[in-house]
């Protein structure tokens, strides 16, 4: 493509069932406690 | 859903439900608005005396084959049946300190007090909530322990040995227990120092950037800047933690909108691992206004910048905002609920009164119940676990929404009063934050702009106007 430059490939579409097992680390989005947000994240089971 | 924005100069299309993402061309970023109202031909008259004919058609064809390889407008239904059931509490903030050494002027905890006594915390409210934690948190094997408060060091003894009953208890039931500590750093020591290296899973570290930045906010009970007598104490423990994960963070309020110098101030210290965050607050000595967003937008643009040329020279550091990890992101159902506040999260007080979160603390409508008494408000927690992106008006339409996953529920509150109306300014400037973290993504990935035969990404902060 000339006018276009993927650079991130879609992420495939998640069933619900694969999701949510909620071993990962819980997330804070405010500004007091940089511990976590999620777009910072991993997943624990990947 | 897409978002098509301009960042440094560069042109990046987001596609919200398939996460990819693309550099495109200023036709591209000009013609994306026709291509959402479906009308080639409005594209076309509109734009004819700005790009050579035969252009504008050619770019709507690819837009139009990216959009059937799935890499646009791609809807993948996630609804309802991605949300989880309420039930299980597995992290768990210890206000082990309702006391503070220091008295900062933004404080959202009154300076520790969270507006009421200063407190510590006894050490059998620390185990009664371990007991809370373990025993609410169903089959659920990583539980998370945050020391907070106030200033948790000012009850070290307290925390010692809640680390040490946290690691007795997890073994009898089968969990592990990931421990962190957020500290003002006044009171660490080199025996402190060994025993977060040795304990804690993150450190957060409360330091605001330049010295007159944070003396003018930051000081001690007398009214004195406390940066001179934090400052070797924060190094120290940094430098103890360095390779593992620890942030050193900063609020920056309407005193230091440049607070990309705050940034840089840190990483000229030897800090690798930094964040600065906004403040959110109703004080107009500090709160920061709409009308603060287009400086604060060129400020995170300008670090940006910054944070790239000298990540490519050598110079690292992480800007927790700019770290965006695309690849092993976490999972739909998380993203549409977020925190977690009031559901799989809570705060417990000296007392061991237990909220939805930290910022609740002192919201007497909000208490949940008592770790001693084993009392827990569950039609609450279904009401927290029920705060999801779905069901918030603004985040329903919000091209962030599964970056952002609905805010901050306690500044939703503390600022409208709604728990489902989340605090814009806040929205606006995690929205600027994250175009420039895409930026960043884009940028590292050294790659050509389309349609400028090879050009590279303009990452050099010299090349820009007021650098
Ligand atoms: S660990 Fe992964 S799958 Fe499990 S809830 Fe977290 S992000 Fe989702
Ligand atoms: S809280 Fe604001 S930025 Fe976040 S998803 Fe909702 S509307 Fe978007
Ligand atoms: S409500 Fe706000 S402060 Fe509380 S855990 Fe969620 S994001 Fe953090």
């Amino acid at each position: 493509m000339k006018h276009i430059r993927t650079i991130k490939e879609p992420v495939l579409r998640q069933k619900p069932s694969e999701t949510g097992c909620g071993e990962c680390q819980a997330s804070c989005q405010s500004a007091c406690k940089t511990s976590c947000t999620v777009a910072n994240q991993k997943c624990e089971k990947k | 859903m897409i978002h098509c924005f301009t960042c440094n100069g560069a042109h990046l299309l987001l596609d919200a439900d398939s996460g990819a993402v693309h550099v495109v061309d200023a036709l591209v970023k000009d013609l994306v608005p026709y291509y959402t109202e479906g009308d080639p031909e409005a594209a076309a008259q509109a734009l004819a005396s700005s790009y050579p004919p035969g252009e504008v058609a050619a770019a709507w064809d690819e837009l139009e084959t990216l959009e059937k390889s799935g890499a646009l407008n791609a809807d993948y239904g996630y609804g309802e049946a991605y949300l989880k059931r309420p039930g299980v509490v597995k992290s768990l903030c210890l206000n082990v300190s309702h006391d503070c050494n220091l008295r900062c002027a933004y404080c959202f905890a009154s300076t520790g007090d969270f507006g009421g006594e200063r407190l510590l915390m006894p050490q059998a409210t620390a185990s009664a909530a371990i007991d809370f934690l373990v025993a609410r948190s169903g089959g659920r094997k990583q539980l998370e322990v945050d020391f907070f408060g106030g200033e948790p060091l000012m009850n070290w003894d307290v925390v010692k040995n809640t680390v040490a009953y946290g690691r007795a208890r997890e073994k009898e039931a089968g969990k592990r227990i990931r421990f962190t500590i957020t500290t003002n750093a006044l009171a660490i020591d080199d025996e402190k120092i060994d025993f977060i290296k040795r304990e804690m899973a993150n450190v957060v570290i409360s330091l605001d950037g330049r010295k007159e930045v944070h003396d003018a906010v930051r000081k001690t009970p007398s009214g004195k800047g406390s940066y001179d007598l934090i400052i070797d104490g924060a190094r120290a423990l940094a430098k103890a933690l360095d390779g593992r994960e620890h942030y050193v963070r900063g609020t920056y309020t309407a005193l230091n909108t440049d607070f990309s110098k705050d940034v840089l101030a840190l990483a000229d210290l030897g800090f690798t691992q930094l964040s600065v965050e906004p403040v959110v607050t109703r004080d107009e000595r500090f709160a920061l206004m709409m009308g603060d967003l287009p400086r604060i937008r060129l400020e995170y643009e300008r670090l940006a910048r910054e944070y790239v040329r000298r990540r490519k020279t050598g110079e690292w550091l992480n800007f927790f905002h700019f770290m965006l990890d695309l690849d092993d992101a976490p999972c739909v159902a998380k993203r549409l609920i977020g925190c977690g506040a009031g559901n799989e999260y809570v705060a417990a007080t000296p007392n061991g009164d237990i909220y939805p979160c930290h910022q609740f603390v002192g919201e007497d409508a909000f208490i949940m119940g008592n770790v001693h008494e084993g009392r827990f408000d569950e039609a609450m927690q279904r009401r927290f676990a029920g705060l999801n992106i779905l069901k918030k008006p603004a985040c329903r339409d919000c091209w962030a929404k599964y970056f952002c996953c609905g805010g901050c529920a306690a500044n939703a509150w503390k600022m409208n009063k709604d728990l489902y109306a989340p605090d814009r300014m806040s929205c606006e400037v995690f929205k600027a934050h994250l175009e420039c973290a895409l930026w960043v993504y884009a940028s590292e990935r050294s790659l050509p702009f389309p349609g400028e035969d090879g050009d590279k990404m303009q990452t050099n902060v010299e090349d820009y106007p007021g650098g």
